[in-house]
């Protein structure tokens, strides 16, 4: 029985930390193109989540025959219009100020977009459905298939941004804007659109997190405080300068945290998980997989 | 004429004396004709204790260049702190005040060694953290901060006199807001201060100029949290209630909107600001329009925040001294004013 549990828990911990992973690689995404850390993306996957869920409930009272498809791809097309529009409308603006201005700026954004939801869509909780529902349950083994369609999910965005990155001409394009955008830019990259780019692909992948997620918090103003917070360490514990150490550090801290919460005490669940991670950054100060980055004086 | 720029030139902080002197007057005639509705008066203690909090966190931000999204956590634990010595120890009001101030300074050193080892974009990650597990210790502490009953406390005594008129309370806060100013200026402009703003502009180049960033990083952190701790004591003697709500991740938002609308490593600017977010959800529910929309105020001040940084980084306070003021006594006194409190914020 203990070894069920534990299976179940290493399970859920991977449908979590996916879930961190894809919202830690959209701000990582964000830093290394236009250097600007996103505080503000928890948010702005809470309004996407809200405008997905919105959708569902209209179209479900309307009657259409896939409620839950229709609200997904709307989510798709949501946060790719929402992220353009935060770019071009905040960000873009803003991209002379110092690097200390431009995270002062996602601040303001967060009051912004939450500020927002708040007056559109209310502060109350709603429910939204499991992208799949039901439990398969192999000897005492209770397995929920949306655990495995996020992961799956996930992995799909992850592997076609991965691909983009590596294999493509636009790919190259953002490798080069997030290694020095002044010589890209002498080169012909057009990094005006890697950045606008950037930004729609992160939105993205928070509102796929914030919509995946939602079955577990309810949809409200504050579902994403925890997995937006837990991606952020997800992305210092990776180390921000790569692309791959997000991912990594999301499946750890998912797992970690629900063997804490299993083992050892869910109210000190994130105190405990938050605790190691400032432990191995006083060893690791640039996250596991990070390199120091150079400076110039 | 020639006497009073000698005098402002000689003792810079004397304006300040003066701007809380004609405070004082106006509180002292209104309290003989009670001309402010208690309504205003219980803003105006806001404002001043909100001002002592930006003050602190100015210090940080401002002149030394470090950021922390935890100081609300401090503040609350300031807040905890004197409830519990005035309901359990009844001590004096100076040493609680004190001692609210010095216990969170201890702990702000600890996230001071931590800072050494992180750059601004961790460290602003590690204290968002640090934020979010002191909100939850103040939630699961039942025996120190009562969890979600709160505490209730009584408003300060000095020698026999009891502080429970508003109006009198509001007097004493704007005393120890004075001091504060006091004591912030000529920390800004001592040797420590002139330190701390220049590792703020170039860590390089003050570690080559012999500033250790060891003791000034530690010193920013824990000028701060004194500070930050002072506000919170107050805080909890002006509500007369803590609760763990109030201590969560938006206050230290909050810190950090005010520090950046009002001006950074500035002290109008911290006052400014901090009357800036006290005020705007007050002018928003008075409006007729923006009174319907929940949390416009928040709407406003990230909108406010992020012009600031766009049109003016220096702050509405900063900003509006520069174009308007010093021109003016710069025109009037022929002489070129000093004014330090400028100095281009650097990408560090």
């Amino acid at each position: 029985m203990g070894r069920i549990i534990f299976i179940q828990n290493i399970i859920g911990g991977l449908e979590t930390g996916s879930l961190y992973a894809l919202a830690a690689l959209g701000v990582v995404l964000i830093y290394r193109v236009s250097d600007v850390t996103n505080f503000a993306q928890g948010e702005m996957a809470m309004f996407s989540t809200f405008v997905t869920f919105t959708v569902w409930t209209y179209s479900r009272a309307a009657g259409y025959s896939y409620p839950y498809l229709i609200a997904f791809f709307s989510a798709l097309i949501f946060s790719a219009v929402f992220g353009y529009l935060i770019e071009r409308v905040f960000i873009r603006p803003t991209t002379e100020s110092s690097l200390l201005g431009k995270m002062i700026v996602t601040f303001g954004l967060i009051l912004i977009v939450n500020g927002s939801a708040s007056a559109i869509f209310g502060t109350d909780s709603h429910y939204l459905q499991r992208a799949v529902g039901g439990t398969i349950i192999i000897s005492n083994l209770v397995i929920r298939p949306h655990s495995f369609f996020v992961i799956f999910l996930a992995l799909v965005i992850m592997g076609v941004l991965f691909y983009m990155i590596k294999y493509t001409m636009f790919g190259v394009a953002i490798r080069a804007t997030a290694q020095d955008r002044e010589t890209a830019r002498l080169m012909g990259v057009n990094t005006i659109k890697v950045t606008a780019f950037t930004w729609i692909m992160a939105t993205i992948m928070g509102a796929m997190a914030g919509l995946m997620i939602a079955p577990a918090t309810n949809v409200s103003t504050g579902m994403m405080a925890d997995v937006h917070l837990k991606s952020f360490i997800a992305a210092v514990l990776g180390g921000f300068t790569s692309f791959v150490g997000p991912v990594i550090g999301g499946l750890i801290i998912g797992v970690m945290d629900n063997l804490v919460g299993y083992y050892i005490s869910t109210n000190w669940q994130t105190v405990i998980v938050y605790g190691i991670l400032i432990l191995i950054l006083i060893f690791k100060p640039y996250g596991l997989f990070g390199t120091r980055p150079q400076k110039k004086v | 004429m020639m006497f009073q720029d000698k005098l402002i030139n000689s003792h810079p902080y004397i304006k300040y004396i003066i701007v809380t002197a004609v405070f004082f007057l106006v509180l002292l005639i209104d309290l003989q004709f009670i001309i402010f509705t208690s309504r205003t008066i219980n803003l105006l203690i806001r404002v001043v204790y909100f001002g002592i909090m930006a003050l602190g966190f100015n210090m940080l931000l401002g002149y030394a260049g470090q950021i922390s999204l935890g100081h609300a956590a401090y503040m609350g634990l300031g807040a905890y702190l004197t409830a519990y010595f005035s309901n359990h120890m009844g001590w004096n009001f100076m040493i609680i005040l004190l001692l609210s101030g010095l216990i969170p300074m201890a702990l702000g050193i600890i996230l001071g060694l931590v800072a050494l080892r992180m750059e601004r974009l961790y460290l602003a990650i590690a204290t968002l953290g640090l934020g979010v597990t002191g909100q939850m210790i103040f939630q699961e502490w039942r025996a120190f901060t009562r969890g979600f009953s709160g505490i209730r406390l009584e408003r300060p005594e000095i020698l026999g006199f009891a502080f429970n008129n508003s109006r009198h309370f509001l007097m004493l806060i704007t005393v120890i807001l004075l001091l504060v100013i006091i004591l912030t200026y000529n920390f800004s402009r001592s040797r420590t201060g002139r330190a701390l703003s220049a590792m703020r502009d170039s860590e390089y180049a003050s570690q080559s100029l012999g500033i250790s960033l060891f003791k000034y990083k530690l010193l920013a952190f824990a000028a701060s949290s004194f500070y930050v701790g002072i506000a919170g004591s107050l805080y909890a003697y002006a509500e007369r209630y803590v609760h763990p709500s109030t201590w969560g991740v938006e206050l230290s938002l909050d810190m950090l909107a005010m520090v950046v609308i009002g001006g950074l490593a500035s002290i109008g600017g911290s006052l400014v600001g901090a009357g800036f977010l006290v005020l705007v959800p007050r002018l928003t529910a008075a409006t007729p329009v923006l009174a319907d929309i929940t949390n416009m105020n928040y709407i406003l001040t990230g909108l406010a925040m992020i012009l600031v940084i766009k049109y003016m980084p220096y702050g509405i306070y900063t900003t509006i001294d520069l174009k308007l003021i010093q021109p003016y006594l710069m025109g009037r006194s022929g002489e070129n004013f000093r004014y330090q409190d400028l100095k281009k914020e650097s990408d560090s």
